[in-house]
């Protein structure tokens, strides 16, 4: 479905190498995620693949095309959702699905039918004859997720796509993807959410300085799964026993202080302030103990 | 309990002001250090311009007219004039449109003290203004009447009187004028045709008052200096209230034949007026500022609903249907764009006729064909150079052009044949206008169906080597610098660029075909223009050469040049 095979990219006017000899191949039917730290290449590499930027090296193939050499037919086979959810904003939300519809050639028999469907999923019918700038950073997140998919892309390609979505839509999402993917195709997406994907993808791929470091398999495999964090925290070299534990700790536990009564709170702030005036040292902990 | 005014976020949010304005510390390449030099040099050299005319100007008036205190008169208006358009421009931009209000809101800073900031920075981009329109004009009357110290501290102290008139008119004008633009915001079709018949109006207003004017002075066989116009300058002068008080305090008791008691009424006048106006402005703007930007009156917070039913496009249909939309739903691009082009006949029936007037009357008939390519080509210029912000526009949702499954050549192709589309409706019509014009016999013949003919196909061939050139420049180096509202903040500097080129075709084509109608060229014994005809053929020629390079210049190499584009 999705071929990359040593992928290289130099920005220009810039020594560092975004992306290196990076190779993944991706197969109908799974979930894929991208793994990486901010900087990392993520979206160097996403954004090669989809068109938006040129390589220095490498092949990219989208269910069969090469990226190069058959761009049209490439993208044809492609929704991206971007993490920035730029879109024409003087357009309404239904302008822009045609526009998009129109540009993949889908019937209007089709568009409207899955138009209709993505609304309700969406819960976007109420804006969907509104201005784009009229919406909000979620509702844009959802126009662009529509758009995407209003062709049936055999490989959807999402930038960090649960930023800035409400829980019911990220479920949405979730429930989507797996329902693409039931149907033979594929999803490829970058994220943070660890937990995500986890629970969400069969492989997953850890990036770092733009090399590929790790790819493995999630699904049937429950010592991956396990151990998702650890390796991750390893690869991109931010691996700390303390922090790890702690991180791992914050993910199982509850994590909000306990109340302090208005009471002592005061008392608290005064005793703070008569420390600052009095040159003391403050209170090491205000906000009670974790459990 | 209501929060005090903090003096430290004031200077903090004006200097925050400043900055976004005029750039921050931050190094520059050298490149941009001598394009910054240059642009400063081509900025000093224009002004250096502005100011002899000046000298030229108060010479005629005060030296060889003495028209002292009615040259005073004139020179305030005009300033004042100048200062309070830019001033509106400026307080609606900074204090309502300028899209940082919600970001500023974020801060721990009341909307008094935005709203107290961003008045300070108008108030100081309004002295500098002022500053810079007034000074020249006081400094070289003063030289050229040889005055004495007192008329400068006098002038000192006018000009700074005379900031705050227009800065008041412009606060109370700010809010009606947003008001009204987000009345008709979303009226695309209505605002266009409001554009054009402004657009139309003051132009016709204008070119009727300019011809007015010169037809007055020839018919009358009166100069501009002879005792009739005098008379009329010093009737205006004495009539033209509040300009006068002004004139009057910086003309002083001796020269200006005022007595004490009038320039103390004058300045008690001034005095009345500013207090009234500065009153207005301040319960104004303090009672509508914060509630305008809270309601999100900003014109980006105003969108429209629209029901549409799904319909079906080709791809080019569609790519065509989605940049007309874009330009169309932009205030500023109609403006640039449609109503130019609706309004380019127009402008080029007035100027022509006023040209072919004076040019008949001075040189011959000869004269008008030329000068008909050069004013139909210079308006023509004006609209393409809207292609060469086409890539620009695209801004933050650029990367869309890229996704998408049609080729870039393709999209430049829908670009093309949108601008060229509008730019040839615009060449049509401005040749039927002249054609009925100036082709009749009623106007005697100045032009020929030949001429009109030949105009058409040279013109029109300019207007796709232009947009090829313009669309070019901007796959060369886009700016895709936005604002808020996804519009491009500032004409980038392809627009400057095709400006320069059209017009430079538009000076070269009208010199050639006037100069060589009356002078045949030869070389040696050998004639080889030495009529009208032989003009359009050159002109045609190097024409179809400069449109075929265009093509190729912008087509060869495009997807390879397109996709290295990185916003």
């Amino acid at each position: 479905m999705l071929t990359i095979k040593n992928l290289k990219k130099v920005y220009p006017k810039s020594d560092r190498v975004a992306v290196d000899d990076i190779s993944i191949e991706l197969r109908p039917g799974e979930i894929f995620g991208f793994l990486g730290q901010n900087g990392a290449g993520k979206s160097t590499t996403i954004k090669c693949l989809t068109g938006i930027l040129p390589f220095d090296g490498g092949t990219i193939e989208i269910c069969g095309y090469d990226i190069q050499k058959e761009p049209i037919k490439a993208k044809m086979n492609m929704g991206y959702v971007p993490d920035n959810h730029s879109v024409y904003e003087k357009l309404t939300g239904r302008e822009y699905v045609n526009y998009v519809a129109d540009l993949y050639r889908v019937s209007k028999q089709d568009r409207t039918e899955r138009l209709e469907r993505y609304l309700d999923l969406f819960k976007l019918r109420f804006a969907i004859d509104k201005q784009i700038k009229s919406y909000s950073h979620g509702m844009k997140q959802k126009i662009c997720i529509i758009a995407a998919l209003i062709h049936e892309p055999r490989l959807w390609v999402l930038d960090e796509p649960m930023m800035g979505l409400d829980p019911q839509s990220t479920a949405e999402i979730i429930a989507y993807m797996k329902e693409h993917c039931a149907k033979g195709n594929t999803v490829f997406f970058s994220s943070h959410n660890l937990d995500l994907v986890k629970r969400l993808c069969h492989r997953v791929a850890i990036i770092n300085d733009g090399h590929l470091i790790d790819c493995f398999d999630l699904a049937g495999n429950e010592e991956n799964k396990a151990n998702l964090e650890e390796r991750f925290f390893k690869i991109t070299g931010t691996y700390e026993k303390r922090l790890f534990e702690d991180y791992i700790a914050q993910e199982q536990a509850e994590m909000r202080p306990v109340l302090v009564e208005d009471d002592d709170a005061e008392a608290a702030n005064s005793s703070e302030t008569g420390a600052e005036q009095t040159g003391d040292a403050p209170k090491a902990d205000m906000g009670g103990e974790r459990k | 309990m209501k929060d005090s005014l903090s003096w430290a976020s004031i200077k903090s949010l004006l200097r925050l002001e400043l900055r976004a304005r005029f750039g921050s510390k931050v190094e520059i390449s050298t490149k941009d250090k001598i394009m910054k030099g240059v642009n400063i040099v081509f900025t000093l050299a224009i002004y250096a311009v502005l100011v002899t005319g000046i000298y030229f100007l108060t010479d005629m008036f005060v030296k060889r007219s003495s028209l002292r205190f009615e040259f005073l008169v004139l020179a305030t208006l005009f300033t004042m004039s100048v200062s309070t358009l830019v001033a509106i421009g400026n307080v609606v931009k900074n204090l309502y449109m300028s899209g940082d209000n919600e970001l500023l809101l974020r801060f721990p800073v009341s909307g008094t003290e935005i709203l107290i900031a961003k008045s300070l920075y108008c108030f100081i981009h309004n002295v500098i203004i002022n500053a810079m329109l007034t000074l020249p004009f006081y400094i070289i009357f003063g030289i050229v009447t040889s005055a004495g110290a007192g008329f400068y501290f006098a002038s000192l102290g006018i000009m700074i009187l005379g900031v705050f008139v227009p800065y008041f008119i412009a606060n109370l004008l700010a809010i009606p004028v947003m008001f009204v633009v987000n009345l008709v915001k979303n009226q695309f079709l209505l605002v266009l045709i409001f554009l054009i018949a402004a657009l139309c109006g003051g132009f016709i207003l204008y070119m009727t008052a300019l011809t007015g004017i010169l037809e007055y002075l020839s018919s009358e066989r009166v100069g501009l200096f002879s005792a009739e116009m005098i008379a009329r300058y010093q009737a205006f002068a004495h009539a033209a209230y509040p300009f006068k008080w002004y004139a009057m305090l910086l003309n002083g008791k001796i020269a200006g034949g005022f007595g004490a008691q009038d320039l103390g009424l004058a300045f008690l006048y001034i005095f009345l007026m500013t207090g009234v106006l500065g009153i207005g402005a301040y319960f104004v703007t303090t009672r509508t500022y914060y509630k305008t930007i809270l309601k999100g009156i900003e014109t980006e917070k105003v969108s429209f609903h629209k029901k549409l039913p799904n319909v079906c496009r080709s791809v080019f249909g569609t790519l065509v249907h989605r940049e007309f939309y874009l330009i169309l739903r932009s205030f500023n691009y109609s403006f640039q764009y449609l109503a130019m082009a609706v309004a380019a006949p127009v402008m080029v029936y007035f100027c022509n006729n006023l040209a072919a007037t004076m040019g008949k009357n001075t040189v011959g008939a000869a004269i008008v064909p030329g000068l008909t390519l050069l004013v139909i080509t210079i308006f023509v210029t004006i609209i393409v150079s809207f292609a060469s912000t086409s890539i620009s526009r695209e801004g933050n949702a650029f990367y869309h052009t890229k996704i998408i499954p049609v080729s870039f050549t393709h999209q430049i192709l829908v670009k093309l044949f949108l601008y060229a589309l509008v730019g040839t409706c615009s060449v049509v019509l401005c040749c039927i206008v002249v054609g009925a014009a100036f082709a009749t016999e009623k106007a005697g013949r100045l032009l020929t169906p030949l001429d009109v003919g030949c105009i058409f196909c040279i013109t029109e061939m300019a207007v796709l080597s232009l947009t090829c050139l313009s669309i070019w420049a901007d796959v060369k180096s886009p700016t895709f610098n936005v604002s808020g509202d996804g519009e491009l903040v500032a004409a980038n500097k392809n627009v400057a660029l095709s400006l320069l080129v059209g017009i430079v075709l538009a000076v070269v084509y009208g010199v050639f075909s006037m100069v060589f109608n009356f002078v045949p060229l030869q070389i040696g014994e050998t004639v080889l223009i030495d009529s009208m005809s032989d003009i359009y053929i050159a002109l045609s020629v190097v024409t179809v050469l400069i449109l075929i390079a265009s093509v190729c210049t912008l087509f060869i190499n495009l997807d390879k040049r397109y996709l290295k584009i990185t916003p």
